[in-house]
């Protein structure tokens, strides 16, 4: 028995551009359509990803999809959930008004920027998707919309007496263009690689630090967004499962994920046609609200649906979007005050977790020790892990100059943009990895 | 005439050379959530790559339309006159490969009924240990094909399946993994399910560790996660020519144990990449990167030869479907001085949080362990409650106690258990 069907059809054209060492290796389009066909039969679902879909065949794909819900032993429900599809931001610099030449020629200036006598390999690489969204379900809902997601990074690679270190910068956005005004990634790429070649390996164990906000937007995704999933609290994999109400934190201290949010995980409306909204996953400190879809907002409950995103073709999945700490209300300054003697980490190489266990663990690009509340020496190879449960108590002062970043997270095989973004945040005992002897 | 043929018969008016690669495949399978099937899958996909050549200028694009191979052709075109020219010396002419598939086994079927028992066999295997419950877990099977053919008559066909299963099972706070893969049909799901239940069970009171040089066995899991961030890249030419490489310019210098072997096998039989031609129509071979600890060459796709005047490995690969070629392994082989890993006292580290945030130039890594566990004589016994772990990938190979008989494909590779002494581990 068939209870519910939806199809989400995307297609469109990918960009992809790549200069190594002065030399345009490929400067290239590709045109992509998948579509995914849901069908919830008596118990669970039955899905089938296609490529180079038409409508035509609508009815052969729900039949088999069907067939295949039948494998299926758990009882599936779907909670209600409002419709609503935001305008998209009108573009600030559209990718679409300049053509292959012109994004190549604007990638070989980053790149060239990014060289230096010390510097032994620079590389930038643009990205550009145009899409168009097509969604219809078996509710009657209908939507479509389009989209463009353009960036790039650069890469600058110095070596001094066998030693090696590396830059990387990256500038995404939602309908905009950054690489117009990319240069200034490519001297920061450059900077970092030849300042690296002097800094010290950290040596790790407990202690202060603070977090500029590339990073404490990270921590926020891995300490915090992974274990407020919807799927993965059902599964009985997050230590935040049943601590709705918990204090985790200080008061002040609210992590959000919005997906509404005009950021670079910006979805107007979400991959099963619901409205997009921000959702406090911490609020003041308590445990507040998961992230979800129609379906595990039934099994679960707390919070709200309009978190599922999904790449063209695939099953949608509970993801995050933009995820942030609220700006509170110390300083920079404040924070490298009350450090005192402690760690200034910067920028992020990634990070991982493991939400049932509650352990995270993510990278730093470098950090500089703190004396007396003054960044000194600069730092290498360094980085911080924690568990979910005790590391936010350790946020003792959250400053108020929030950023954002983009970046790509991944999950059950899928790929989706975000925003990650924080102020500057103080932890009074942290956890730093790191190769180097004291 | 088909696509293919219509293909290459347009290119020919307009571009000196042109290749066509046509993939296709199908696939089924199911996902668990908790012990319950919440959803069946299949999948069908095709991918259209065009590549075209003038004068060593080089412009591909793809689709998973082949419908629209004409627009697919005009962007590849568009891509090739951007370009900038370098050292090119042809795509490759037809040659004798052996016959038979490497990786095809007719026992793979993709029936959603065989699905279903690799679930219920991981679930029965997960029963093991009662006081682990399954959180997750998934079952795949798929049959794809490839076609590769150039300008110069080339045309290859190949087909492959391929099996899989994982599953994730919780204790308490303690979480354990497990999956297998092949291209045959000759999955363990009991045993998958029993080694989830197992870590899972494990972990539970695990023990603060003091920090401090310990003595570490490394799972072949673990290994994999460590190579695959530092050492597998290091080795792709187009990194070592481009500078960012810690292994450029060291070919004939002692870079491991001088009693540890890598090498790519591409040939042998199921292996996980295993087939006789490459992404490009090259045929394959073995091919040895590290032989008795000293560097002896690295991987090579045709443009990365060229340029750089190597002889191309046959090591064109191409990630998803209709993607253009870039340098990877078919089945990477690690062989080291075999002894009993597990027999005297050691942390055993099942896998490594966090191998991507390593340094891949330096080869430094910070890590966090996951599942460790003290072994003493061939048993795990204490568990450990959290490791921090701080090293260098080329430092640890270069010296090592011993590596495991027993040997297990993780990705492309294939690897033992390896032990090593002196590591630093934080609690």
């Amino acid at each position: 028995m068939q209870r519910y069907y939806d199809v989400r059809h995307v297609a469109g054209e990918s960009t992809h551009i790549d200069i190594d060492n002065g030399v345009v290796e490929s400067a290239s389009s590709s045109l992509f359509d998948r579509a995914v066909v849901r069908v919830l039969g008596s118990s669970g679902w039955g899905v089938v990803s296609v490529d180079n879909y038409s409508g035509e065949d609508l009815d052969r794909f729900v039949a088999e999809a069907l067939a295949l819900a039948g494998l299926t032993g758990e009882a599936v429900e779907l909670a209600e959930a409002p419709h609503r599809v935001l305008p998209v931001p009108p573009p600030s610099d559209d990718p679409r008004s300049y053509g292959l030449d012109e994004k190549t020629r604007l990638l070989a200036g980053v790149e060239a920027t990014a060289r230096a006598p010390e510097v032994r390999n620079t590389r930038a690489v643009y990205t550009e998707r145009r899409e168009t969204v097509r969604f219809a379900s078996s509710d009657g809902v209908e939507y479509a919309y389009e989209l463009a997601r353009s960036g790039f990074n650069v890469l600058a690679v110095a070596e001094r007496n066998g030693v090696v270190q590396m830059g990387y910068e990256r500038r995404h956005a939602v309908n905009g263009f950054p690489l117009r005004s990319g240069a200034a990634c490519g001297e920061k790429a450059r900077q970092t690689a030849i300042a690296l070649l002097d800094a010290r390996a950290a040596t790790g164990g407990r202690m202060r630090v603070v977090l500029d906000p590339e990073l404490a937007g990270v921590f926020a995704h891995e300490a915090v967004g992974h274990a407020s999933e919807g799927d993965l609290v059902r599964e009985g994999n997050s230590v935040l499962a049943g601590r709705v109400g918990e204090r985790i934190g200080a008061p002040g201290l609210t992590i959000v994920d919005d997906p509404s949010l005009p950021e670079f995980g910006f979805d107007p409306v979400d991959a099963e046609g619901v409205a997009t909204v921000r959702t406090e996953l911490v609020k003041d400190g308590v445990i507040n609200a998961f992230l979800h879809t129609r379906e595990t907002l039934a099994a679960v409950g707390t919070g709200l649906a309009g978190h599922a995103r999904a790449m063209p073709g695939e099953v949608p999945l509970v993801r995050m979007s933009n995820t942030f700490v609220e700006n509170g209300d110390a300083t920079y300054e404040e924070c490298l005050a009350e450090c005192g003697t402690g760690m200034l980490l910067i920028g992020s190489r990634g990070g991982q977790v493991d939400p049932g266990r509650g352990m995270f663990q993510f990278n730093a690009e470098y950090g500089f020790l703190v004396e007396d509340g003054e960044p000194g020496a600069m730092v290498r190879d360094v980085s911080l892990s924690g568990d979910i449960l005790g590391t936010l108590h350790e946020v003792a002062l959250i400053a108020n100059d929030r950023r954002m970043h983009q970046g790509y997270c991944g999950k059950g095989g899928q790929s989706v943009p975000v925003g990650d973004g924080a102020p500057h945040i103080l932890l009074s005992n942290a956890v730093v990895g790191g190769s180097g002897h004291d | 005439m088909d696509t293919i043929e219509a293909i290459l018969e347009r290119a020919a008016g307009v571009a000196p050379e042109a290749e066509v690669y046509l993939s296709r495949a199908e696939s089924v399978g199911a996902e668990l959530s908790r012990d319950r099937v919440r959803v069946g899958q299949a999948s069908h996909a095709v991918g259209l790559g065009i590549r075209v050549f003038d004068g060593g200028r080089v412009g591909a694009s793809s689709t998973n339309d082949p419908s629209r191979w004409e627009a697919c052709l005009e962007a590849a075109l568009a891509a090739m006159r951007l370009a900038d020219p370098q050292p090119w010396h042809g795509l490759p002419a037809p040659a004798e490969l052996p016959a038979g598939r490497l990786a095809f086994d007719p026992a793979v079927t993709l029936a959603p009924g065989a699905v279903a028992d690799l679930l219920d066999a991981m679930m029965a295997g997960a029963a093991e240990h009662p006081s682990a419950s399954v959180t997750a877990g998934s079952a795949g099977l798929s049959r794809s094909s490839v076609e590769v053919a150039n300008s110069h008559g080339l045309r290859y066909a190949d087909e492959e399946t391929h099996a899989s299963c994982s599953i994730e099972a919780i204790a308490g706070t303690s979480t354990g993994f497990e999956f297998d893969a092949s291209h045959a049909a000759d999955l363990d799901p009991a045993r998958v399910g029993e080694q989830a239940a197992f870590f899972a069970a494990h972990g539970v009171g695990g023990e603060a560790l003091a920090a401090g040089t310990y003595d570490l066995v490394l799972s072949p899991l673990a290994l994999a996660e460590l190579l695959e961030a530092v050492l597998v890249p290091a080795l792709v030419g187009r990194n070592v020519h481009a500078g960012r490489s810690r292994l450029a310019g060291r070919v004939g210098e002692e870079i491991m144990d001088p009693r540890l072997s890598l090498y790519d096998d591409p040939h042998r039989p199921m292996g996980p990449g295993a087939a006789w031609f490459d992404a490009e129509g090259v045929p394959t071979r073995r091919l040895d990167l590290v032989r008795d600890g000293v560097l002896a060459g690295f991987a090579y796709d045709l443009r990365t030869a060229y340029r750089f005047g190597a002889d191309p490995t046959g090591s064109a690969v191409r990630g998803g479907y209709g993607g253009a070629p870039s340098t990877g392994f078919h089945t990477l082989v690690l062989e080291g001085p075999v002894a009993d890993v597990m027999a005297n006292t050691a942390i055993y580290v099942r896998s490594v949080v966090g191998a991507h945030t390593a340094n891949t130039i330096t080869g430094d890594f910070s890590v966090e362990v996951s599942n460790p566990s003290f072994i003493e004589g061939g048993a795990f016994t204490t568990p450990v409650r959290t490791a921090m772990w701080g090293g260098n990938v080329f430092d640890l190979l270069s010296r090592v106690e011993g590596v495991s008989t027993e040997t297990r494909t993780v990705g492309e590779m294939v690897l033992p258990a390896l032990r090593v002494a002196g590591q630093r581990l934080v609690g």
